[in-house]
């Protein structure tokens, strides 16, 4: 529950409080849309980063939703329950596993990221696609963060 | 850490975006930049923070994840609201005993928390927080240090930090029309 003595309207706790500032919220429900509108990336391979940095960062919330279009392009709650093993679980593609070691970079060290570790994900998405992968980590990072420090944890609505 | 890009220079520019972010390896998705651009100006042009005081959050953020473009970087409005280069320094160890007003440094103390296990916020913090700022105000600021953050950890993964750099003054993001 938030400890901010205010919120907005809005569909979730989420939204409820970065209601308080229309604008920016709008701005940024656009922002993260295109991430799954575009599909720069698989659905699949970005939700199970999201799903990876919410494990990292201990955020129910962004643990207990699922993101529709990775739900529709196949991902199954078997696989999901496989994350936290990734590094030895036969479940996860090549590309699934260089982007999820990424992600877990990203997170909890980023100066330790090698060349490597990029050169394994720019080789499967090419230089678009790996920013719009980073891109993606940052989004997931910031506002599972976001949502934590301000107490807005109950689950929100799959987008 | 690594200064050497980690992916090759974009093809072609994205009007609307800043030189510097026009030559990053951000404009290889030019939608997604487009969308930042204007996140980006919205929060620093439009908002209802004082443009020090995220200038005090995103320093924070950038002397912490060791960002040496968002460490050097200087956002012009920021200093024509009084952050100084004097000031600027200032965030950083030691920033309890320093000329920071009482308020700059609530926000430091907030930024660390975010930054390091944003599950750890004490009521103390959170009082000290509702003194100093509304709520509208701490979800911007909130906001802007999801961004901050994110963004630098970008600039640091993808090799995108100058080898040197001076401390640099430039214009406060806008909101594209």
């Amino acid at each position: 529950m938030t400890w901010l003595p205010e919120t907005a309207p809005g569909a979730t706790p989420f939204d409820q409080a970065l209601g308080l500032c229309p604008d920016l919220r709008a701005d940024l429900a656009a922002f993260q849309d295109l991430f799954w509108t575009l599909r720069p990336v698989d659905p699949i391979v970005l939700e199970l980063c999201r799903l990876r940095v919410a494990q990292i960062l201990g955020c129910d919330a962004e643990l207990a939703r699922r993101s529709a279009p990775a739900v529709a392009a196949g991902l199954t709650e078997e696989k999901i329950a496989a994350l936290d093993d990734w590094r030895v679980s036969g479940a996860f593609s090549d590309l699934e596993r260089a982007a999820l070691r990424v992600a877990e970079t990203f997170v909890l060290d980023p100066h330790g990221m090698s060349d490597a570790d990029v050169g394994a994900v720019s080789a499967r998405l090419g230089p678009a696609g790996t920013v719009a992968l980073v891109e993606a980590l940052a989004f997931f990072d910031g506002f599972t963060r976001f949502r934590l420090i301000l107490g807005v944890g109950a689950p929100g609505a799959a987008r | 850490m690594s200064t050497t890009p980690r992916l090759p220079s974009p093809p072609a520019p994205v009007g609307g975006a800043s030189d510097a972010i026009n030559r990053s390896v951000l404009a290889y998705q030019p939608e997604l930049l487009r969308a930042f651009v204007r996140v980006y100006g919205t929060l620093w042009s439009h908002g209802v923070v004082d443009q020090a005081t995220k200038e005090v959050a995103r320093l924070r953020n950038a002397r912490t994840t060791d960002c040496r473009y968002c460490r050097n970087v200087r956002f012009a409005g920021a200093r024509a609201a009084g952050l100084s280069e004097g000031l600027a320094a200032q965030i950083a160890e030691g920033f309890e005993e320093s000329e920071l007003s009482e308020h700059h440094k609530a926000v430091i103390r907030y930024a660390d928390v975010f930054l390091t296990d944003p599950t750890r916020l004490g009521d103390a913090q959170r009082a000290e927080m509702l003194r100093c700022f509304t709520p509208s105000q701490i979800v911007e600021l909130t906001a802007g240090l999801a961004l901050f953050m994110g963004f630098s950890k970008i600039a640091v993964v993808l090799g995108q930090e100058p080898e040197q750099m001076p401390t640099t003054v430039v214009p406060t993001p806008t909101r594209p029309a």
